[in-house]
């Protein structure tokens, strides 16, 4: 069996970062991650998210006239994705760091 | 491409309402139409529809808390965990009539083999555990409703709660007058058993007639548990007794679960080792009895796992 080493890609945190550049609803949140983070989620993934998060506070429903009901990102919201992002960021540095060192390469 | 978007919109939409069935009926309700937008939006298909019905197992066991309260979950779950646990209790009445009851000297030799005797000794033990948690859980929630239900003067839930004891006593005595008018001559009875109500292997009665009464004893089954069940919803208790419900819930459907395994290893027992005489090589029946044990077992575990999760949340002042 494989290894899955992309589990970093974790879908609530991709909905996060996702909402923390404007307000979506369902079908642009999948959308913009697929466009700029290059993972695809199915409903079914994002739908369980979504009801996750809002259920913990970090995103919230805004009212919508249609059936495409945008969500938002809370301020808790920022503050667990500023948190995540910056443990990932350490990981990245780390790894680039000693990749340069040890193997003379690193991805910029 | 004009003739295929309908066609398109038409197959997500199918798609998305057949999934989306398979969720909580809160789910459904607040997010339903959001999925179905998506669905459109993006041109699902089978994938799409693959991926909500595997998420929704996970929205029944881990429910969102924003959908429910705590009460109205535990009063769900119990409604649910309630009618599943009475399809286990008629499953193992057709297993005690099947396999343990059977007086026939070969029946008691199989009942002497080891895998099968230990079968028996923990379905035994594993249903008078569930019949004691259902005792000690739900008799007090039984009464709090019933004096509830007396003082407002409400008959139709009074006729509910009093389902678990009408329908059973009318389904026995129906079932006992069934039986004494097409009783066919016992080929074999054991002095010192005492002869059970429909004993198909002895020759009491027809198969047709024993098949009438596992389905007229399942529907009673259903109606018994789901009269509480709907007085839950109408009543809406709350407190202590709802909360002692829940926890019973869990160790009634885990003990039950447990009774249908036990239940299981025996059926498979009695399949393999039985001479080829001893009534116990129909294939039909163990590929019957199997799923149903499993299916039923699932939802009671599911749904009582729901309760005891809300009951261990703090109450919302």
């Amino acid at each position: 069996m494989r290894d899955r080493l992309d589990r970093w890609a974790d879908p609530p945190l991709l909905v996060l970062a996702s909402l923390a550049e404007e307000p979506r609803h369902g079908y642009a949140i999948t959308q913009d991650i697929a466009e700029t983070m290059g993972v695809r989620l199915s409903a079914g993934t994002l739908y369980a998210v979504i009801s996750r998060l809002e259920s913990r506070g970090l995103i919230e429903p805004l009212e919508s006239n249609d059936r495409r009901r945008p969500y938002r990102l809370t301020a808790a919201g920022a503050r667990e994705l500023a948190e995540q992002s910056e443990r990932m960021h350490q990981v990245s540095s780390v790894a680039q760091r000693r990749l340069r060192a040890n193997y003379g390469w690193a991805r910029a | 491409m004009s003739v295929r978007q309908p066609r398109q919109a038409r197959g997500a939409d199918v798609l998305a309402r057949v999934a989306l069935g398979l969720y909580p009926p809160a789910w459904r309700a607040r997010h339903g139409d959001e999925v179905r937008a998506l669905l459109e939006d993006s041109g699902a298909g089978v994938r799409a529809a693959v991926s909500l019905a595997w998420h929704a197992l996970p929205a029944w066991a881990w429910p969102a808390r924003h959908l429910h309260d705590r009460p109205g979950r535990m009063r769900a779950s119990l409604a649910t965990a309630g009618i599943a646990w009475a399809l286990l209790a008629g499953l193992a009445a057709v297993f005690v009539q099947l396999a343990q009851a059977q007086g026939s000297s070969q029946a008691l030799t199989l009942a002497r083999h080891p895998v099968i005797q230990w079968s028996y000794w923990v379905f035994d033990g594993a249903v008078i555990i569930a019949v004691l948690a259902v005792a000690a859980g739900g008799v007090p929630l039984w009464l709090r409703m019933f004096r509830d239900a007396r003082a407002a003067r409400r008959p139709r839930e009074l006729a509910c709660l009093l389902a678990p004891v009408a329908v059973p006593a009318v389904y026995l005595a129906a079932s006992t007058a069934i039986v004494g008018l097409v009783r066919q001559p016992a080929a074999r009875v054991v002095p010192w058993q005492p002869r059970p109500v429909a004993d198909l292997a002895n020759g009491m009665i027809g198969p047709w007639w024993f098949l009438a009464l596992v389905v007229a004893g399942f529907a009673a089954a259903v109606v018994s548990a789901a009269g509480p069940g709907l007085a839950l919803r109408r009543l809406r208790p709350d407190g202590p007794a709802v909360v002692l419900a829940a926890r019973a819930a869990g160790l009634a459907a885990a003990a039950m679960a447990l009774a249908g395994a036990a239940s299981i290893v025996a059926a498979v027992g009695l399949y393999r080792w039985a001479p080829a005489d001893a009534g116990y090589h129909e294939g039909w029946q163990l590929a019957v009895y199997l799923p149903a044990v499993l299916l039923a077992a699932g939802v009671a575990l599911v749904s009582a796992a729901r309760g005891i999760r809300a009951a261990r949340e703090p109450a919302v002042a």
